[in-house]
């Protein structure tokens, strides 16, 4: 995929498809390590112990409509192209983790994105489930949680196209703020 | 085979010019089409056209990097805004088609573009 917020998109679809009421993503760059760590949590029904193992196979999948399901196989590759790796974790019943690492300023590390849209359409498109996302750089973070959201916007449904606006702008400014490498820094050996 | 510059290949193949004020007079012999920036920044040569489906930033910098002739990029989409801003600046000829790499590639080889190394 050509964005991280693709996958990003991608992997939470996986993540309503296993009923989640809650789902957390998490993107860390680590300046200093050269990395970037994408982490998306949920408490939906989870994988057995042979599910997670097959779920980066490309020619595994759990729905039965087609037979190729390739969302972890393509964040697998993403990562690894990069010099990164895929982790994935999960517990019947509990939910499931996966944490994807990436180089951050390798050449083929996929650009962000836009995480401002992706946000406001996964929030607007599930007002009942609880996100949260945070993105660190260094020692700064942005954050935006629905739960915090919904107590400042009261009888306001999260799915009001005002809220989708405000969703992705915030979130626009706030990674502006925090200096977030939308993509790799090539650009600078030119200056 | 004749000589070709930019121009009159945008022409010949209907390309669509996004970088505006900057020189298309150069010739052009060869090609290269990946969508991997590694893979371009270690098999592309000097004065190559490069074919690809990335609009970020970084494509200038690979182009400014190995001295490309220019930037074509396939299925319509459209260079993101500071790319452009920054092709302008670098002198990097960026060029837009509908058409698909397959489509496009096949078309550039029967003008004469080939992928020789």
């Amino acid at each position: 995929m050509l964005e991280l917020s693709l996958h990003i998109l991608d992997i939470v679809q996986n993540s309503l498809a296993a009923q989640a009421s809650q789902v957390e993503i998490r993107i860390r760059e680590d300046l200093g390590k050269d990395l970037l760590t994408l982490e998306v949590e949920d408490n939906g029904r989870g994988m057995s112990p042979e599910l997670t193992r097959r779920v980066t196979d490309p020619f595994y999948t759990s729905r039965t409509t087609r037979e190729v399901g390739l969302g972890l196989s393509l964040l697998k590759l993403a990562a690894e192209r990069c010099g990164g790796r895929l982790e994935v974790r999960s517990q019947e019943g509990k939910g499931t983790k996966i944490s994807a690492t990436f180089g951050l300023d390798h050449f083929d590390r996929a650009p962000l994105g836009d995480m401002g849209e992706t946000l406001a359409v996964l929030i607007c498109g599930n007002p009942g489930v609880n996100f949260l996302y945070e993105h660190g750089v260094d020692g700064q973070t942005y954050r935006l949680a629905t739960r915090e959201m919904r107590e400042i916007l009261g009888p306001v449904s999260l799915d009001e196209p005002s809220v989708h606006d405000f969703i992705r702008q915030d979130v626009q400014q706030g990674l502006k703020k925090i200096k977030a490498a939308s993509f790799p820094k090539i650009m600078e050996v030119l200056r | 085979m004749e000589k070709m510059n930019l121009k009159e290949l945008a022409e010949r193949m209907g390309l669509e010019l996004k970088t505006q004020n900057i020189p298309i007079e150069g010739e052009v012999k060869t090609g290269y089409a990946s969508d991997l920036l590694s893979d371009v920044l270690a098999n592309s040569i000097e004065g190559d056209l490069w074919v690809t489906r990335q609009t970020h930033l970084n494509i200038v910098a690979i182009a400014v990097m190995r001295d490309l002739a220019g930037i074509l990029l396939v299925n319509g989409a459209q260079p993101d805004p500071d790319t452009l801003e920054k092709a302008v600046e670098k002198m990097v000829p960026i060029f837009r088609t509908p058409l698909p790499t397959f489509e496009v590639v096949g078309r550039l080889y029967q003008l004469g573009i080939s992928g020789e190394r």
